[in-house]
C-alpha cells in the first residue's frame, strides 16, 4: 500500500495541490491570495497531467539514436497551452484586482462588501 | 528602486538572455521550446530592463505603439499562414510538402518555424504590454464613476 | 472539403486582432468595419448552412492530419444550428452597438477595445461548437471566459470591475475542473477526439469506473459553472447586469448556452447513451434545471432593476434547456436547442429594448416605467412581444420550444415536468406582464410623446420582434434542423 502510494507520489501531490487551490481559492477573503490558489490549483492540474504522459525512464521525445522510449509528448504540450490560458488569466484577474483597489483602496472582499453596503 | 549593482549585471545579462530566447524561438521544430518559451525568454529582457532602469526607460527600447504592433502583426502573421494550407487546396494550416526537409536541420519542418517566429513574437509583445501595463498602472488617474 | 467554417473563426481572430491597428487612426469607423465583419461572418454560416444542407455533415481536419492523431473539427447539424445563432444574433448586437456604446463607454478608444474583444467571443463561440475534441473546447471555452469578462469589465465602473471578478473566480474554478476531467479522461482512454474516445471508453469504465465518473462529475460542475446552472449561478446576475447593454445581450443571448452545448456534446457524444444510461447523470441535471427554473423565476419576480430581472431570468431561461437535454428524449432534445435559438432572440430582444429605455431616459427601475409604452412605443411593443413569448403565449417562438419540451417530458415518461413547465410560464408571466401592463395602462394621462431612437438601436429590435413572431407562426425550418441537430446526439 505505502509503496504503492510512494510510486504514484506525483498524482497524490496533484491532488493534494488541487485542493489547496480550491480551498484558498474560495474561503480567502483577499483577491490577491484567491489568484494564488487559481495559479496552485491549475499547478496541481497540471502536475496530474504530465504524469499521466511520463515514462519511466523514457527520453525526451526527439528522435535521437539510441534512444529507448520516449515520454509522451502529448500531455506536455497540451499544458504549454494550459500555461498560457492560466498567465493570461492569472493577468486578467491581476488587472482587474488593481482596478478594484483604484476604486475601494483596499484588495479584501469582506472590506469592499461592507463599502458596497450604503450604496446601493 | 534604482541600483547600479543591479543594473549593471541586467545590461550584462540582456544579450544573453536575447540571443537565448531567438535560439529557443528558432530552434522550436526541432527540440523542446518554441514560440511561447523563446518570446517568454524575449520578453523577460525587456521586463527586467524596464523594471531595473523604470518604466520610462522601457518605453525608449521598446515603444509600447510598436510592441502593440508586433501583437497584432504576429497573431494576424499565423492565420495568414494557416491560410497559405487553404490557398493551396488543401486544410487550413496544412504543411507544405516541399519545404519539409531533413528531419534535425535547423531549416526543415515546412512552416512549422515560420509559425513558432510568428508566435514569438506574439508571446513576447504580450507579455511586455501586459507588464507595461501593470507597471505604469501607478501613474494612471483611477477613472470613478 | 469546406473551409467555410474554419474560415469564420479565422475571419473573426483577424478582426479581433487588426481593429486595435486601424483604430489607431482616430477617423475609423469601428462601428461600421465591426458590422460589416459581423455580416461577413453572417454570410459564411449561411453558405456554410446551405452547403451542409446539400452535401451532408463531415468532419474537417486543420493541417490535413486524420484524426485521432489530428485535431477534428465537426460540421454537423449542431454546428450548423448554433453558428446561425451565433452570427445573426452578432449581427444585431453589433448594429446596436453603434450606437450604444457611446454613452456606455464614453468617447476614446474602449469602442474599438470593445469590437475586438467582442470578436474575440464570437471566434471563440464559433470553435466551441465546432470542436470536436476536449482539448479543444477546453481552449475556445477560456478564450471566450477572457473575451466576456472583458467585456463586463470594460465598463468604467465599479460594479461592473467588481461583477467581472467574481466572474472570472468561478470561471477559473470551472476551467480547472474541466481540464483536470479532460486529464482523468485521457489518462484512461489514451485520447481527445470526442469520437475515438465513445469507442474507447465504455471498456475504460469496466477498468477504472472511478476515474470515468469523477471526469464526467467534474465536466458537469466545471461547464455548469460556466454556462450558469442553478446552484452555480452566482457570478450571473451581477456580471450580466452591470455589462454594456449588448455584451448583456450577447452574453445572456449566447456565451452561456454554448457553454451547454459543448456539456451536451460530451456527455452524449463522448460518454454516449450506452454508458450514461448506467449512471443517473441525466436525473442530476433535471433536478438542478428544475430548481433553476424555479428559483431563478422566484429570484426574478423580486427585482426591482429591469436588467438584474432579465438577467434572473436568463437562469431560469438555461434551466428549460438543460431540462430539454437531460430529459434524453427526441422532442426534449430538439426543444432544448430549439430553446437555444428563441431564447437567444427573445432575450436579446428584451436587454436591448431595456436598454434603449435606460439610453433614452436612464430609467432602470421597474416602478418608474409607468407610461412607458406613451414615450417609447416601439421599443414598448418590442418587449412586450419578448416578453408575452417568453412567457410562452400561443403565436411565439417561446411557446414552440417548451410545447416540444413538453411533448419530450411525455415521451420520456416523466409528466412532472409538462407541470414544471406549465407552473414555470405562470412565474414569468408574474414578473413580465406587469411591466407590459404598467408601460401601456398604467398611466393617467395618455399623451403621445414619442421619443425617437437612433434607426440603429430600432432596426435590429424591430428584426428580432419580427423573428419572435414568424419563427412562432411558421417553425417548420427551424425545427427541421434542431431535429437534425438532435439526431446527430441521440443515435
Amino acid at each position: 500500500m505505502i509503496a504503492k502510494l510512494i510510486s504514484n507520489m506525483h498524482f497524490l501531490t496533484a491532488m493534494v495541490l488541487f485542493l489547496i487551490g480550491f480551498h484558498t481559492m474560495l474561503t480567502h477573503s483577499n483577491l490577491i491570495k484567491k489568484v494564488m490558489g487559481m495559479n496552485i490549483m491549475e499547478t496541481g492540474i497540471f502536475l496530474f497531467f504530465i504524469s499521466v504522459g511520463y515514462v519511466r525512464g523514457g527520453s525526451s521525445p526527439i528522435a535521437v539514436p539510441g534512444a529507448e522510449g520516449y515520454i509522451n509528448p502529448l500531455p506536455s504540450a497540451l499544458i504549454l497551452t494550459g500555461i498560457v490560458v492560466s498567465v493570461s488569466l492569472t493577468a486578467f484577474a491581476l488587472a482587474l484586482i488593481v482596478k478594484l483597489y483604484n476604486y475601494y483602496g483596499t484588495v479584501d472582499a469582506d472590506k469592499i462588501m461592507q463599502l458596497r453596503g450604503g450604496e446601493e | 528602486m534604482q541600483s547600479v549593482v543591479l543594473q549593471t549585471v541586467i545590461k550584462l545579462l540582456l544579450p544573453f538572455i536575447q540571443v537565448y530566447g531567438l535560439y529557443i524561438i528558432f530552434h522550436g521544430h526541432i527540440s523542446p521550446g518554441g514560440g511561447f518559451a523563446g518570446g517568454a525568454v524575449m520578453a523577460a529582457s525587456f521586463v527586467l530592463f524596464a523594471m531595473s532602469y523604470g518604466v520610462g526607460e522601457g518605453f525608449k527600447r521598446l515603444p509600447r505603439l510598436i510592441a502593440q504592433w508586433l501583437e497584432s502583426l504576429g497573431g494576424l502573421i499565423y492565420i495568414a499562414l494557416g491560410l497559405t494550407g487553404i490557398l493551396r487546396g488543401a486544410a487550413f494550416l496544412t504543411n507544405v510538402p516541399e519545404w519539409l526537409g531533413q528531419a534535425g536541420q535547423l531549416f526543415s519542418a515546412g512552416l512549422i518555424p515560420l509559425l513558432t517566429t510568428a508566435i514569438g513574437l506574439k508571446v513576447c509583445s504580450t507579455i511586455v504590454t501586459l507588464l507595461y501595463h501593470l507597471l505604469e498602472e501607478g501613474h494612471y488617474d483611477s477613472q470613478t464613476d | 472539403m469546406n473551409h467555410l467554417p474554419v474560415l469564420l473563426v479565422a475571419l473573426y481572430l483577424a478582426a479581433a486582432l487588426g481593429l486595435p491597428l486601424l483604430g489607431r487612426n482616430k477617423k475609423f469607423p469601428a462601428g461600421l468595419f465591426a458590422v460589416g465583419v459581423a455580416g461577413c461572418g453572417l454570410i459564411l454560416a449561411a453558405a456554410s448552412a446551405w452547403h451542409v444542407a446539400g452535401t451532408g455533415t463531415y468532419s474537417y481536419f486543420p493541417g490535413g492530419h486524420q484524426a485521432p492523431l489530428g485535431i477534428e473539427i465537426t460540421i454537423d447539424w449542431v454546428t450548423v444550428f448554433l453558428h446561425l445563432t451565433i452570427n445573426l444574433l452578432a449581427v444585431l448586437v453589433l448594429i446596436y452597438s453603434t450606437a450604444d456604446l457611446s454613452r456606455e463607454l464614453g468617447g476614446g478608444r474602449a469602442k474599438t477595445w470593445y469590437y475586438s474583444l467582442f470578436f474575440l467571443l464570437l471566434a471563440a463561440l464559433n470553435g466551441i461548437v465546432m470542436a470536436f475534441d476536449l482539448f479543444n473546447i477546453f481552449v475556445f471555452t477560456e478564450i471566450g471566459t477572457i473575451a466576456a469578462c472583458a467585456l463586463v469589465a470594460i465598463r468604467p465602473k465599479r460594479l461592473c470591475v467588481e461583477a467581472a471578478f467574481k466572474y472570472l473566480v468561478l470561471s477559473a474554478l470551472g476551467s480547472g475542473m474541466v481540464l483536470l476531467g479532460i486529464g482523468l479522461l485521457y489518462m484512461v482512454t489514451g485520447y481527445l477526439n470526442i469520437g475515438a474516445m465513445a469507442q474507447a471508453l465504455p471498456k475504460a469504465f469496466a477498468m477504472y469506473p472511478w476515474n470515468v465518473l469523477v471526469a464526467l462529475s467534474l465536466f458537469v460542475i466545471g461547464l455548469g459553472t460556466k454556462a450558469a446552472l442553478f446552484p452555480l449561478h452566482v457570478w450571473l446576475p451581477d456580471a450580466h447586469s452591470s455589462a454594456p447593454t449588448p455584451s448583456s445581450a450577447a452574453l445572456s443571448g449566447l456565451v452561456i448556452k454554448v457553454y451547454a452545448v459543448a456539456m451536451a456534446r460530451i456527455i452524449f457524444q463522448a460518454y454516449g447513451a450506452e454508458l450514461f444510461s448506467r449512471i443517473p447523470v441525466p436525473d442530476v441535471i433535471l433536478v438542478f434545471s428544475t430548481a433553476g427554473i424555479f428559483a431563478g423565476s422566484v429570484l426574478a419576480i423580486g427585482q426591482t432593476d429591469i436588467k438584474r430581472m432579465l438577467a434572473y431570468s436568463s437562469v431560469a431561461q438555461i434551466g428549460y434547456i438543460f431540462l430539454g437535454f437531460a430529459l434524453v428524449t427526441m422532442n426534449g432534445i430538439v426543444g432544448g436547442i430549439l430553446h437555444i435559438f428563441c431564447h437567444a432572440v427573445m432575450k436579446s430582444l428584451l436587454f436591448l429594448a431595456a436598454g434603449a429605455i435606460i439610453f433614452k431616459t436612464g430609467i432602470r427601475k421597474i416602478e418608474d416605467l409607468a407610461g412607458m409604452g406613451y414615450r417609447m412605443p416601439l421599443t414598448m411593443a418590442a418587449f412586450s412581444i419578448g416578453a408575452l413569448s417568453m412567457v410562452g403565449i400561443p403565436g411565439f417562438s417561446g411557446f414552440i420550444s417548451k410545447y416540444y419540451l413538453a411533448f419530450g417530458a411525455l415521451a420520456a415518461d416523466r409528466p412532472v415536468y409538462v407541470a414544471v413547465i406549465l407552473l414555470s410560464s405562470l412565474l414569468n408571466a408574474v414578473y413580465f406582464f406587469p411591466i407590459v401592463v404598467r408601460a401601456f395602462f398604467g398611466h393617467k394621462e395618455k399623451q403621445m410623446t414619442w421619443d425617437r431612437l437612433p434607426w440603429a438601436m430600432t432596426v435590429p429590435m424591430v428584426v428580432l420582434a419580427a423573428l419572435t413572431v414568424i419563427l412562432g407562426i411558421l417553425p417548420g425550418g427551424l425545427v427541421r434542423i434542431a431535429e437534425l441537430a438532435a439526431g446527430a446526439w441521440l443515435n
